[in-house]
């Protein structure tokens, strides 16, 4: 049950993140992604082969409905499922991993999920902008895009993320 | 047990993540133009590395068979110009002459050193020739650089010699290609110090100019570059000691050319029949 809800609740990010391709596009400097967020809260239970599947079918979801260039979104979210575990023992320690218990807010502060949360969103753009571009834009506008697109990015995952807890929470 | 585990389930993961990762490229590649010729490029540019990678390898693999090669082919050029030495030296002898017929009064004989030592006041090196291959004791030992030493005794597939850097080795050298003649011996300190002995004070030479064998030795062949000469001192009011700095590094040795004079045993028998009539 606590399962079907979790992925439940992903699907619907997932549907989110492909309304906000279709119809949420701000500017050509930002790329808005609640990706990364919803791959680097996948309970931490699962294995790392588990949410490189789950991350690979979210982003050919996204890319096949929303963005036209399959692959992009799938190629840039693999390195974050990858990721996921190391990034999370690197900034809550690997108490976290002992005790089986879920990243939020609550428990461990906005700023260490912040941090978490900037890192993989980084590492998503990064191949994102990277592979989007295909080394024909300059370095000024991919940096650009960058900046702007983690910085956005965070503070829409913050919210993402709570929302998830507080999923959690009510179960 | 947990540890086995652990680095099975990162191995299965990685390999899960490369093979997703190849497959997202492979959709990106064929959904997008400028991706598709952007990967192109990417794997052009990674397999024209690997492939570089891999000849250098193969070439630095094959070193050891150039090297054989060049030595091979080092020691042939040795023969080659052996020769034209010596119709040039009849020609120079006898201008009348028009009938010049090649020949040579030295054979040659290719080896690589097995081993060397470099440490010793008596150092002695071994070549991978023997009796079989021809050596014979009181040969001598050269390079291109330079001697090297004389072969001491001779086994069936390995010889051993004294290195130049032996203080009990001394070769006859001269200063120049018609100067004085004298004694050339280690300085006993140096990898590449030498001393030449024995110089009468009225040649004129100046530091700097190359010393060569003499040829007088009946080991080793006129001509062959040993170093250039430096500082020189009086001895006794009577004769010059010169300081010389060798060509031949003997830190770095590997290829050398066995060389004996043909006629050695004429001159030798020739020299005791001498020491028999006085």
């Amino acid at each position: 049950m606590k399962e079907s809800r979790f992925f439940l609740t992903y699907a619907m990010v997932v549907l989110v993140q492909i309304l906000i391709c279709n119809y949420l596009n701000l500017s050509l400097f930002v790329a808005l992604s609640l990706l990364p967020v919803i791959v680097l809260f996948i309970p931490i239970r699962y294995s790392t082969s588990l949410a490189l599947f789950v991350a690979f079918i979210s982003g050919l979801a996204v890319d096949y409905f929303a963005e036209g260039l399959v692959g992009l979104n799938a190629l840039a979210l693999l390195p974050v499922a990858f990721c996921r575990k190391s990034i999370i023992n690197l900034v809550f320690g690997d108490e976290i991993f002992a005790r089986k218990e879920d990243i939020s807010i609550n428990q461990h502060g906005v700023l260490k999920v912040s941090i978490a949360i900037i890192i993989a969103q980084s590492l998503f753009m990064l191949i994102y902008i990277w592979a989007d571009g295909a080394a024909t834009r300059p370095f000024w506008f991919n940096l650009t895009r960058f900046l702007m697109s983690v910085i956005i990015g965070w503070l829409l995952s913050l919210f993402v993320s709570e929302a998830l807890v507080q999923d959690r929470r009510e179960r | 047990m947990p540890r086995e585990r652990k680095l099975s389930s990162i191995l299965i993961s990685t390999a899960i993540f490369i093979i997703l990762e190849i497959a997202a490229f492979v959709m990106l590649r064929h959904n997008g133009d400028l991706q598709n010729i952007w990967i192109a490029k990417i794997s052009h540019s990674v397999m024209g590395r690997i492939w570089g990678g891999s000849d250098n390898i193969r070439y630095y693999l094959s070193l050891k068979k150039t090297n054989d090669e060049l030595a091979q082919e080092n020691f042939e050029l040795r023969q080659a110009l052996d020769i034209y030495k010596s119709v040039a030296g009849e020609a120079r002898r006898d201008s009348l002459s028009s009938l010049i017929e090649p020949h040579s009064d030295y054979s040659f004989i290719p080896a690589t050193i097995v081993k060397i030592s470099k440490n010793k006041q008596h150092n002695y090196f071994i070549i991978n020739k023997g009796s079989e291959d021809g050596v014979r004791p009181q040969s001598g030992v050269i390079t291109q650089e330079g001697v090297i030493g004389i072969i001491d005794a001779v086994d069936k597939h390995y010889s051993y010699g004294f290195s130049l850097m032996n203080s009990g080795l001394s070769i006859s050298a001269r200063i120049g290609t018609e100067g004085a003649v004298g004694p050339l011996s280690w300085d006993g300190r140096s990898y590449s110090g030498a001393v030449l002995k024995e110089i009468p004070l009225q040649y004129k030479f100046a530091p700097g100019d190359t010393v060569w064998t003499s040829g007088y030795s009946a080991i080793f062949p006129p001509d062959i570059p040993l170093g250039v000469t430096g500082e020189a001192k009086i001895v006794n009011g009577a004769v010059n000691e010169i300081d010389v700095e060798l060509f031949e590094n003997f830190t770095a040795l590997r290829y050398v050319t066995v060389v004996e004079n043909v006629g050695r045993d004429e001159i030798l028998s020739l020299e005791s029949l001498e020491g028999e009539t006085e």
